[in-house]
């Protein structure tokens, strides 16, 4: 009897052993980078959200929240200019080669991370950090000097969990060198044990993590690019979460299994239909307007999905500070609702009475390429024929850099209403031509100053209003058609808990951490 | 036979710098930006061009080629411009997988194609025929990636008999084979497909010669017919087409891999290529090149074998 009670006993921990290992699989062939300076796609990002820490955090599944992470507390001085971190004693950087038991966090690993971050020889996101100093101050204390004071909307961003703000333990970056990149060493609820090349990269949990020992024994991220062989993975119990599609019909379709959780969550990422204001005819405001009364945006939400897709009313999305909620855009009479009997006219007025013919690439991709081609059958509507060429997803981006496009239609998520209006609306970020060239395909030039006010209003009231009168200014002049919100589809198996409620997520999968369970 | 084989090495050489010069310039012609793929869009401008510098992406052309097939020559494949890891050791990673599902596929092809080809020639416009026909042309109509599918849902799905993702370790032979079933069938039963017709249609031509004729003149048995005088004679061509098909099913790979998630040659080529990942694109194009004509030269060989009044002059 006991010999039996051994042996269940001992099958019934490895069913708890093997089954307490996460699987998540992403619609990607491969890694790009593990470190965080670098990490941007979806898949990247997921890793690094759950190897790294910021000195503050968005709270997971809730990105309207900050909450100290690295740092138990901060404080600013009152001119604004000097931001203090007071960091939390203890936190234990994983093991690595050359430090097989890992070290404590210090203020120095902090000042080195965010020298790091600031520098675009080690960093995409240097741009977030121009012109600041860091200092350690003691052991656990961080000192930031701005070179003009900024509001906390748009500080703690920079220092939170995301980007440029993770923070990268200076011993193990310098003892792995350019390994760190595949071979990333954090303080976050997971380390890094080891990556096969297009397959998977595996986690273990943190046994040290500050929050306590994560539930999970460990997580394993698949590159799984098929999304017919996701969705089998996850019916088959071979996976627990996966990244959907994000569209209606395949939400639904997915719903129907009764064992598979879906998940739509935001913040979602912003589809605008930029108007290049310096491409004939589109240099006239008579023929942008017609553009935008020709354009039905509630038609492509319907297409794409109400649960998926929500209308988007301006240029920064209402979610964040000194986003314009399409109430507000209404009250101003900026909705443009669709009307081709005005948009025939205002081409009239502007010479085109019977239209006239352009020509734009789009990338493969399924989120940019419908819904071109829907607005491409709207504009027929009142005479505009738009050609449409399509591309794959890097000549996509390189033809729109090179302002090859007339109409520009582009998917994205910005952390700030600054971050938003900076990059595709600052004079300086115009294609080509700008001082720093970005995503600025409507060749705007009339806001910089708006923006930059914006930026440096330390009165929160003040700085929403400047942001908001800069969006109004935009759709007056009809630099670019808001079309909607596009949010994230993650669907898992219903033995996934995630540990919070998830409504949100800055790293764009639903954040695994030491709280989420495989019942 | 080794001045053969090493004259057809040496004609590999010339070869394999027109298959690198020719992906070196078209991958560069092509519009887009490996540090804007590497970076994301959200990067600074000044990341992407330090990026672009560090890539080497600012050096002039001619330096830029010169420096890979330096690399060659010392044996050294580079770095992927986007991860920056050693693509040789990429490569030496997913490299037996890729080799296992190709071998895998070909060895279902030979042992069930031949055997569907012969009975089809013997049985000629009778039943068995006409079934391995039909089967023929499905097998050869319908894309791997879609048979993949259709498998993972019948034999992944509804009835679990094997895993719809991954590669089995190498360590672990119960579970790797368990792993290769899927995606081997894949490619196999269009394998399979090649094969019988190329088996029946040089089986009814060998069935016609003055040598079989003689052979049943003799009193021999049909099946020493088949086997012994047919057989032999009509494996040249399979051979042929078998080499042609294994160089093709590398290929063919790419979609099965991404459809049943391994590790492969074929899926690295197509996050390079779609990353514009130019150094990773160029070495691997290059290492898949090298196999090709490595399998050419042994379906080469291999004729000698089959025949042995074939000579290596």
């Amino acid at each position: 009897m006991k010999v039996r009670l051994l042996i269940l006993g001992c099958w019934f921990l490895s069913i708890v052993a093997t089954g307490q290992v996460l699987r998540i699989a992403f619609d990607a062939a491969d890694l790009k980078t593990l470190d965080p300076h670098y990490a941007a796609a979806t898949m990247d990002r997921a890793v690094v959200d759950m190897v790294f820490n910021g000195l503050v955090r968005y709270k997971p599944g809730d990105i309207t929240v900050i909450e100290p992470d690295l740092a138990l507390s901060w404080e600013v001085s009152e001119d604004g200019l000097i931001w203090t971190f007071y960091l939390r004693p203890g936190v234990s950087v994983h093991p690595f080669p050359g430090m097989p038991d890992g070290y404590e966090l210090t203020s120095e690993d902090v000042v080195f991370s965010l020298i790091k971050a600031a520098d675009p020889q080690r960093s995409a996101y240097a741009g977030e950090y121009t012109g600041m100093k860091f200092e350690a101050v003691d052991k656990y204390t961080v000192k930031i000097v701005l070179p003009q004071p900024i509001s906390s909307a748009l500080f703690l961003p920079k220092v939170a969990n995301y980007s440029g703000g993770f923070i990268v333990p200076k011993r193990a970056y310098e003892e792995l060198g350019p390994r760190f990149a595949t071979n990333p060493v954090g303080t976050g609820p997971f380390r890094f044990k080891e990556y096969s090349p297009a397959q998977k990269v595996v986690l273990v949990r943190n046994e040290h993590y500050f929050r306590g020992t994560p539930k999970l024994e460990g997580v394993e991220i698949w590159y799984m690019p098929d999304v017919t062989a996701r969705l089998s993975a996850l019916l088959t119990g071979e996976v627990h979460v996966i990244e959907g599609v994000r569209e209606q019909a395949w939400v639904e379709a997915v719903k129907r299994y009764p064992q598979v959780i879906v998940d739509v969550f935001g913040p979602g990422e912003t589809e605008v239909l930029h108007i290049n204001m310096t491409k004939r005819p589109f240099t006239d405001l008579r023929v942008r307007q017609a553009v935008a009364y020709a354009i039905d945006r509630n038609e492509l939400v319907t297409a794409i999905g109400p649960d998926v897709a929500e209308p988007l009313c301006a240029a920064v999305p209402p979610y964040l500070p000194g986003g314009l909620t399409c109430a507000e855009v209404a009250e101003r009479g900026l909705l443009y609702d669709v009307d081709l009997a005005k948009a025939r006219e205002l081409l009239a007025e502007a010479g085109y009475p019977e239209g006239f013919e352009i020509s734009a690439y789009i990338t493969e991709r399924a989120s940019y390429r419908k819904p071109f081609e829907n607005i491409q059958a709207q504009l027929a509507r009142v005479g505009i024929k738009l050609n449409i060429t399509v591309v794959d997803h890097s000549s996509f981006h390189s033809l729109i850099r090179q302002d090859a496009n007339p109409l520009v239609h582009y998917e994205a998520w910005r952390p700030s209403a600054d971050a938003f209006l900076t990059r595709f609306y600052h004079s300086a970020s115009r294609v080509v031509v700008g001082t720093k060239p970005d995503t600025n395909f409507s060749h705007v030039t009339d806001i910089d100053g708006l923006i930059e006010a914006a930026r440096y209003e330390l009165d929160t009231e003040k700085q929403i209003a400047l942001w908001k009168e800069a969006q109004i200014k935009l759709l007056e002049e009809m630099a670019s058609y808001p079309l909607y919100i596009l949010k994230f589809v993650f669907c898992r198996s219903k033995s996934v808990d995630y540990g919070y409620e998830l409504k949100s997520s800055l790293a764009l999968y639903p954040s695994i951490n030491e709280l989420t369970t495989l019942k | 036979m080794a001045r053969y084989v090493i004259r057809r090495i040496l004609v590999a050489f010339p070869t394999l710098l027109a298959v690198y010069t020719l992906v070196f310039l078209f991958i560069r012609v092509a519009p887009g930006d490996p540090a804007v793929a590497a970076l994301g869009d959200y990067a600074s401008a000044e990341a992407v061009q330090a990026l672009r510098e560090r890539m080497g992406l600012n050096t002039p052309l001619w330096v830029q080629y010169g420096a890979t097939l330096l690399g060659y020559v010392r044996g050294d494949l580079g770095r992927s411009l986007i991860t920056n890891i050693s693509i040789g050791s990429q490569i030496a990673a997913v490299l037996p997988h890729t080799l296992e599902l190709t071998f895998a596929g070909v060895l279902i092809g030979t042992i069930f194609g031949i055997p569907l080809g012969i009975i089809a020639a013997v049985h000629r416009n009778r039943l068995a025929d006409y079934l391995s026909r039909v089967f023929s042309l499905a097998g050869i109509s319908i894309p791997a990636f879609y048979l993949g599918i259709l498998l993972i849902l019948a034999f992944a799905v509804k009835l679990r008999w094997f895993p719809v993702m991954g590669a089995g370790d190498f360590s672990n032979p119960v579970e790797n084979l368990r792993h290769l079933a899927l995606p081997a069938l894949a490619l196999g039963i269009i394998m399979i497909a090649f094969v019988a017709r190329m088996t029946r249609s040089c089986f009814l031509n060998v069935l016609r010669e003055d040598y079989i004729r003689t052979a049943r003149a003799k009193g021999l048995s049909e099946r020493g017919v088949i086997l012994l005088h047919s057989l032999r004679n009509a494996l040249i061509p399979i051979a042929a087409v078998l080499g042609t098909q294994t160089a093709l099913l590398i290929g063919d790979s790419v979609m099965t891999e991404i459809v049943f998630s391994r590790p492969g040659m074929g899926k690295l080529i197509v996050q390079a290529m779609l990353q514009r990942d130019y150094i990773a694109l160029q070495s691997l194009i290059v290492v898949y090149a090298s196999l090709v004509v490595v399998i050419n030269l042994l379906t080469d060989l291999s004729y000698g074998v089959i025949d042995p009044r074939i000579r290596y002059e």
